[in-house]
């Protein structure tokens, strides 16, 4: 019935309520903000490996400047050592990068998957031993928290101080140890804070009855938007209704101002002529879009070609002279690039 | 200027010339000093050699054991003369090999007349360089000597020296000595048809030893020819620049530049060839370099005179007979006689490497043609390795084989030559139509070979054989059909050669034939060309399994959950659309029904199973065990007929549409007993097991977008019509394309499970690696398109490594119909995204620019994502699994473990890690491979939720029929939820990188790095972090089994 009822109309009014609405059925594009100086820096690794060192100062270079302009000049004597540094790390990062896929992964399968590869015994008692007492650590805090907080479950920030010195020396000498591909200054910031917020791993429960957040959220999102054929249908005529009752209004509005000023107001009517028959409804002389299309095709179109006036030509050429030109152009650039990144290099 | 003014004009040229400057050995004061030292120290050291000095067999005893010679004393001479030959003598040095040969004279006074006899001269040879091996090491300006071998001939070994001083630009130069034996003995004893190896005789008959004849006669004119070569090349700058390009094309395939084919030297005797009256002055002065080449490979490719032997014109009253040149071309299949003696140049090629030289040519000359700029990147930058060339690569494992060299290393031919013949003609014996080329190479001589111990340790290296697939439905054929029963001869030939599997069949004809037949399930038919393989080379080489590696399936094992039979799926969706076109209780009729799913056309990397509970009323239910909660909808395109009572603005126009599929779900409801389920936005309905959404196209929708066009391009949201059409519309050019070629498929699923493995869900969408996949298939130049998945797979990730995204659209002409006014049109608009590149070359949109002929602007697949970050990460990934799986498909890897690493993702890569509850994913049966992290701070570890099981639990199975299908979950997917709620909440702080495909860890990379305040607050920043981290545990509540902080964000 919606349906029917819908097709009385010809044309609805845009209303911004129901365009917002739209918007937010489509998905989420990303938004192509430009990206942070220290990623890039890091993919420009990746991808210019085989970079030799001077190019890659150069490069640096450039990029330093381009991404500390915004800064006040009194970092102008950092510069320096934080180009040496860069490069140091970017040494290193090549380094991960060769042996990620074979070497990084090795070291995560053998330890989960196949615990007693023989290169790994001692790293695995090792790794027992710690999540023995991560374990531990963990039941403990559950109790503590059980009793003294049973309200605020979410931002129970529970300092396990007693633990706190052994797990410090033991995240620094896991980190020295596993973490030796990333870079040494992270390492440092990572251990610091280790230092100064005590290791403290934060507890989340399931909270399987909070509607806000997490999987119960989810799945009651679920539930909620299948209330069944019959509502959705309702709620879709209701929908309808009101924005008929809209469009009615608008178009009284519009009649009533006709009358006012005494005027009849001659509204060019959008659209194709009448396809429907008024009283029913019913289709009577609908076309095919694609149809319409190939008609348009073959009609002759009685326009003057663009080459008419002479003037005409002469822009055409012109702008096919300016095409070219930014061809050449972007031709050029291209080559010098990729002299830059040793295209032309077969080995 | 006006010199640079031209070059630029033509692409190709100036390539060429960058080219050329890279390649070329610059002849600096420097350089070529160094050369004079290097070479003057050299001799320096072969002078120490005291004079007369008593050579005896113990020098070198393996060699000469091996080889099988006697008599070889002699007293040690100095050499009659020392020069420079070779590439560096006539400028044509292509880096990054340069090598400067030496040839040195062996001097007549230590050989005897008859020493052409039984492999003595061989031995001599040897010996007499183990002399000078000895005392080149004493010298101080030898870094080190080793041992190789000329032209991978193991009885002709050379020396490789490394000059302890390194040259600035070239540390890699060495200083090959050659021997050579001119004038040492007579033509005329080491005629082709003369016995000089007593042990080659069938019964009492010494058979004729043309190979190791030629192999003296060569030492015995190599000066002349060098010196013949020099004269030719010397005062031609383009020849020798067309040498140059050629040495690249062909060092660019691996396959072609080998011992039985092509090397540096033969390609300038060729081109000598050409550019004399020899033959017919083809190159000719007014040439440029470019047309050499293109005038070289031509002649290569297609030329008649090859059958009948190319002449060189005698030099020195030497002429050649017509029975000569019968005997040669009854002896070798390929001759080029040379111009002092008349012997065959190319003995060593084998018919076998000259097809594959000439396949090479035309596909050379093809990308010339066909390809933009001249084929340039095609023929001289594109590596052409044996994995990616080949749809199946075989390697044999023969070390310690001693049925290799049971009847002697070298007897006219060697061993390993003569090994290589028997592996190839068994290949085309059991492989007949199913393989296009059979390449079978053995390139047993490595540099580190000890040829004083013997020739026992050549055999280390694998042996390759290389496999084109003439098409993949004669590849998968099952039967090999033999010879009738009653050609009684042919018939037992036939079962001698197959074993105890040939069986007496009768066929559908009606003909009874023996046969073989490898029985398999549709989805596992790739595996027959392996067995195959495996039965005919452990039949007749009798080699064990171990040693035979055949790469066909071993990266099967990330598809494993994808092969169910697609018809069952296919016959549903028929009943579905005939259902819909029935269906009479709608205001409009439905006039057209079109999949969308990948599924569909089986490039989805999961084929769907039915599901118990999505059947239709009355249908028996079987519930398993492991009944699944969720069921992942497949969605189905629907038009309706015309009519013109449409509403015209977006949102009542899809207001309409779901109002009518709520009306076509009732009605499918009541009328097929199909259970219907809706939400405002989506329909799904079952049947048959499956889940179907539908959708409905309006084509006005479309129309009405074209009028509100304009605004800015990257920020346009496409209407939901517009997506809905282009859906559609790739959905049937891929479903065409996966018609014409079977192996898409499998390529696709591969190259989509590894995009999501390495968490690029969220950069790359599956359309636009099926268009990626496509390309491959369309454009396959500069190889032929692949037709295994291993190699389509290889070849994906090299795309997407290689390709210059930055300057170049990928245009995927599907069916061929783009006019040349469609590309230029392309073009174009790629240009015009491009012109954001010269003021910030992070910001250009969209960075893969993918263009197809119904979306000519690439607005469809990756107008948004991957962004330039996104793709240069993307790149450095594909580039890294490429190299790995190139090692593994050359290089002996037992263990399955390390085809796997293609598939796993370094965590550490992530500057944070979210690890999920495994037994909380939908389909736990999808995760390829557990996630575990010990590095990094573990900052939150999370409970599992109880709420959500990805299995139907016992008591839940008790309920009735409509309570289990309420419980029975459509599109629900925690892994997507939480990823979007990630990124509503936290949209510049982090970028979120997951697997849609099931895997259980995100990672998470800083979006800005964190502004830097005074010094005293990097506390306070660090709190920051870990509050948000924390709060992103918070989001992803009763699933988030931990978060790893692995990297601080860079402080700036």
């Amino acid at each position: 019935m919606t349906s029917i009822i819908l097709f009385k109309h010809t044309h609805f009014q845009l209303s911004r309520n129901l365009l917002t609405r739209t918007a937010n059925t489509y998905p989420l594009l990303f938004k192509e903000e430009s990206l942070n100086s220290f990623k890039e820096r890091k993919k420009k690794n990746k991808s210019s490996r085989q970079k030799r060192s001077r190019n890659e100062g150069d490069k640096v270079d450039s990029e330093e400047v381009h991404h500390f302009h915004m800064k006040d000049e009194s970092d102008e004597v950092d510069r320096g050592k934080r180009k040496s540094k860069v490069l140091g790390n970017k040494k290193r990062k090549n380094e991960i990068i060769k042996e990620t896929m074979p070497v990084e992964v090795d070291k995560l399968h053998n330890e989960w998957e196949s615990g007693f590869d023989e290169h790994n015994v001692a790293n695995e008692v090792e790794e027992k031993k710690r999540s023995i007492s991560r374990k531990k650590k963990r039941k403990h805090q559950k109790l503590e928290k059980a009793e003294v907080d049973k309200v605020d479950e979410l931002c129970n920030d529970v300092k396990d101080i007693a633990n706190s010195k052994n797990g410090k020396s033991k995240k620094a000498h896991k980190m020295k140890k596993k973490d030796q591909l990333s870079s040494r200054k992270d390492v440092k910031l990572l251990e610091r804070r280790g230092d100064a917020e005590e290791d403290e791993v934060y507890q989340i429960f399931a909270g399987d009855d909070d509607c806000s957040k997490g999987m119960k959220k989810w799945i009651t999102e679920y539930h909620q938007s299948r209330p069944g054929l019959k509502i959705l249908q309702q709620r879709i005529d209701d929908f309808i209704t009101t924005h008929e009752a809209q469009e009615e209004e608008a178009r009284k509005e519009r009649e009533a101002q006709a009358a006012e000023g005494g005027w009849t107001v001659v509204v060019h009517h959008k659209g194709r002529k009448k396809t429907t028959d008024s009283e029913s409804g019913i289709a009577v002389g609908s076309v095919a879009q694609a149809a319409v299309m190939d008609k348009m095709a073959k009609k002759k179109s009685k326009e003057v070609g663009l080459d008419f006036y002479r003037f005409q030509k002469r822009e055409a050429q012109r702008n096919e002279i300016m095409m070219l030109q930014s061809k050449f152009e972007q031709d050029k650039k291209r080559i010098q690039q990729l002299r830059a990144a040793r295209k032309f290099r077969p080995y | 200027m006006a010199s640079e003014v031209e070059t630029y004009t033509d692409p190709v040229n100036l390539k060429v010339r960058e080219l050329l400057k890279e390649v070329h050995l610059d002849y600096s004061p420097e350089t070529t000093k160094y050369v004079h030292d290097v070479v003057s120290s050299i001799k320096e050291a072969i002078d120490q050699i005291p004079e007369n000095l008593q050579v005896l067999a113990d020098v070198a005893s393996g060699f000469v054991r091996d080889i099988g010679a006697d008599k070889v004393e002699f007293q040690f001479k100095k050499p009659k003369s020392i020069e420079i030959g070779g590439s560096y003598s006539i400028q044509c040095i292509a880096k990054p090999d340069v090598n400067i040969d030496l040839l040195l004279r062996l001097p007549k006074e230590c050989f005897h007349e008859k020493d052409y006899l039984n492999h003595r001269y061989h031995a001599k040879r040897c010996l007499y360089l183990c002399i000078i091996k000895k005392y080149l090491n004493l010298s101080s300006s030898v870094q080190n000597v080793r041992w190789s071998t000329f032209q991978n001939e193991a009885r002709k070994p050379i020396l490789v020296v490394y000059p302890a001083v390194k040259l600035f630009e070239n540390p890699g130069l060495v200083v090959r000595i050659i021997p050579t034996a001119t004038s040492l003995f007579s033509v005329a004893k080491l005629n082709l048809e003369r016995n000089n190896v007593r042990a080659v005789n069938q019964g009492d008959v010494l058979q004729a030893t043309p190979k190791y004849n030629s192999s003296i006669l060569e030492d015995m004119f190599l000066e002349d020819n060098t010196e013949f070569i020099r004269r030719t090349f010397l005062e031609w700058k383009e020849l020798r620049e067309a040498l140059i390009l050629l040495k690249v094309w062909a060092r660019q395939r691996s396959s072609i530049y080998a011992h039985d084919c092509l090397n540096g030297s033969l390609i300038s005797i060729i081109m000598a060839y050409l550019a004399t009256k020899s033959g017919g002055n083809r190159i000719n002065n007014s040439m440029n370099a470019m047309q050499i080449l293109r005038v070289t490979l031509d002649f290569i490719a297609n030329s008649k005179l090859w059958d009948q032997g190319l002449l060189f014109q005698p030099q020195g009253g030497h002429n050649i007979s017509k029975e000569q040149r019968g005997t040669y071309l009854w002896s070798f299949p390929i001759v080029i006689s040379d111009p002092f003696a008349g012997f065959n140049l190319v003995f060593r090629m084998t018919k076998n490497g000259f097809q594959e030289l000439r396949g090479e040519a035309a596909l050379a000359l093809i990308c010339i043609d066909k390809c933009k700029d001249g084929g340039f990147d095609e023929i001289f930058l594109t590596k052409i390795d044996f994995p990616a060339k080949y749809d199946c690569c075989i390697r044999l494992n023969l070390k310690g084989n001693g049925e290799v060299s049971a009847s002697g290393f070298c007897l006219d031919d060697e061993c390993w030559r003569s090994y290589e013949q028997k592996v190839l003609s068994l290949m085309h014996r059991g492989l007949t139509k199913r393989a296009k080329f059979v390449r079978v190479i053995w390139r047993n001589t490595t540099l580190d070979c000890n040829f004083e111990n013997g020739l026992a340790i050549l055999d280390r290296e694998p042996l390759f054989i290389g496999i084109l697939v003439s098409s993949t439905e004669e590849a998968f054929k099952k039967a090999i059909m033999g010879p009738s029963p009653e050609n009684k001869d042919e018939a037992l030939e036939f079962r001698n050669f197959w074993g105890d599997i040939a069986t007496l069949r009768q066929f559908r004809d009606g003909e009874i034939a023996e046969a073989v037949v490898w029985e398999h399930k549709e989805w596992e038919r790739h595996l027959i060309i392996k067995e195959i393989i495996e039965h005919i080379l452990s039949r007749h080489l009798s080699l064990s399994e171990e040693n035979i590696c055949t790469i066909v399936d071993q990266l099967d094992f990330s598809l494993l959950h994808g092969n169910g039979d697609p018809k069952n799926l296919l016959d549903a969706f028929d009943d579905l659309s005939k259902r819909l076109r029935l269906l009479n209780d709608i205001p409009l009729k439905i006039s057209s029904v079109q999949p969308l799913d990948s599924a569909f056309r089986l490039t989805s990397v999961f084929t769907p199973t039915p599901h118990p509970l999505a059947y239709e009323k009355g249908v028996g239910l079987k519930l398993q065990k492991f009944t699944s909660t969720c069921i992942q909808p497949l969605e189905v395109m629907i038009q309706l007929e015309g009519s013109g009572n449409w509403p015209m603005d977006d949102v009542a126009i899809e207001k309409t549409k779901s109002a009518f599929l709520l009306r076509i779900g009732e009605s499918l409801q009541s009328n097929w007993g199909m259970t219907c389920i809706a939400t405002e936005n989506d329909v799904d309905v079952f049947m048959s097991g499956y889940a179907f959404r539908l959708k409905i196209l309006h084509e006005k929708g479309l129309s009405l977008l074209k009028r509100q066009i304009g605004g800015d391009q990257a920020k346009r949201v496409l209407c939901t019509d517009k997506q809905l059409f282009l859906c559609g519309q790739h959905s049937s050019m891929i479903n065409g394309l996966h018609g014409r070629y079977s192996i898409y498929g499998p390529v696709v699923r591969l190259a989509k499970r590894w995009v999501s493995a390495h968490l690029f869900s969220a950069s790359l969408t599956d359309e636009a690696i099926e268009l990626l996949v496509a390309y491959l298939f369309l454009n396959p130049l500069p190889f032929y398109a692949p037709s295994s998945r291993i190699s389509g797979f290889l070849r994906f990730l090299r795309l997407l490594s290689e390709y210059d995204w930055a300057f170049s659209p990928l245009v995927v002409d599907i069916n061929g119909d783009l006019t040349p006014g469609d590309k230029k049109e392309i073009n174009e608009k790629f240009m015009l995204s491009r012109k954001g590149y010269e003021e910030n070359m992070q910001n250009v949109n969209p960075a893969m620019f993918l263009a197809t002929a119904y979306d000519q602007t690439s607005e469809a697949w990756t107008r948004s994502s991957p962004t330039q970050a996104e793709l240069r990460r993307l790149m450095a990934y594909a580039r890294s699994s490429v190299s790995l799986l190139t090692k593994l498909i050359l290089q002996d890897q037992p263990d399955s473990y390390r085809w796997e690493c293609i598939f796993r993702t370094p965590l550490n890569n992530y500057d944070a890690a979210i690890l999920l509850h495994r037994d909380k994913m939908p389909y736990p049966s999808h995760l390829l491979f557990p996630s575990e992290l010990n590095q990094g701070r573990r900052v939150v570890c999370g409970n599992a939720s109880k709420l959500f099981n990805p299995f139907m639990l016992p008591e839940d199975i008790k309920g009735s029929l409509d309570e289990l299908k309420n419980k029975l979950m459509v599109n629900f997917d925690p892994v997507r939820c939480f990823v979007g709620d990630l990124e509503k909440k936290f949209p510049n702080r982090f970028k979120v990188w997951y697997d849609s495909l099931g895997g259980d860890a995100i990672g998470l990379t800083w979006e800005k790095a964190i502004k830097k305040r005074e010094r005293g607050d990097t506390c306070e920043e660090e709190k920051d972090l870990l509050d948000a981290l924390k709060a992103v545990g918070e989001v992803g509540k009763g699933f988030v089994r931990s978060i790893h902080l692995l990297k601080a964000p860079r402080l700036s």
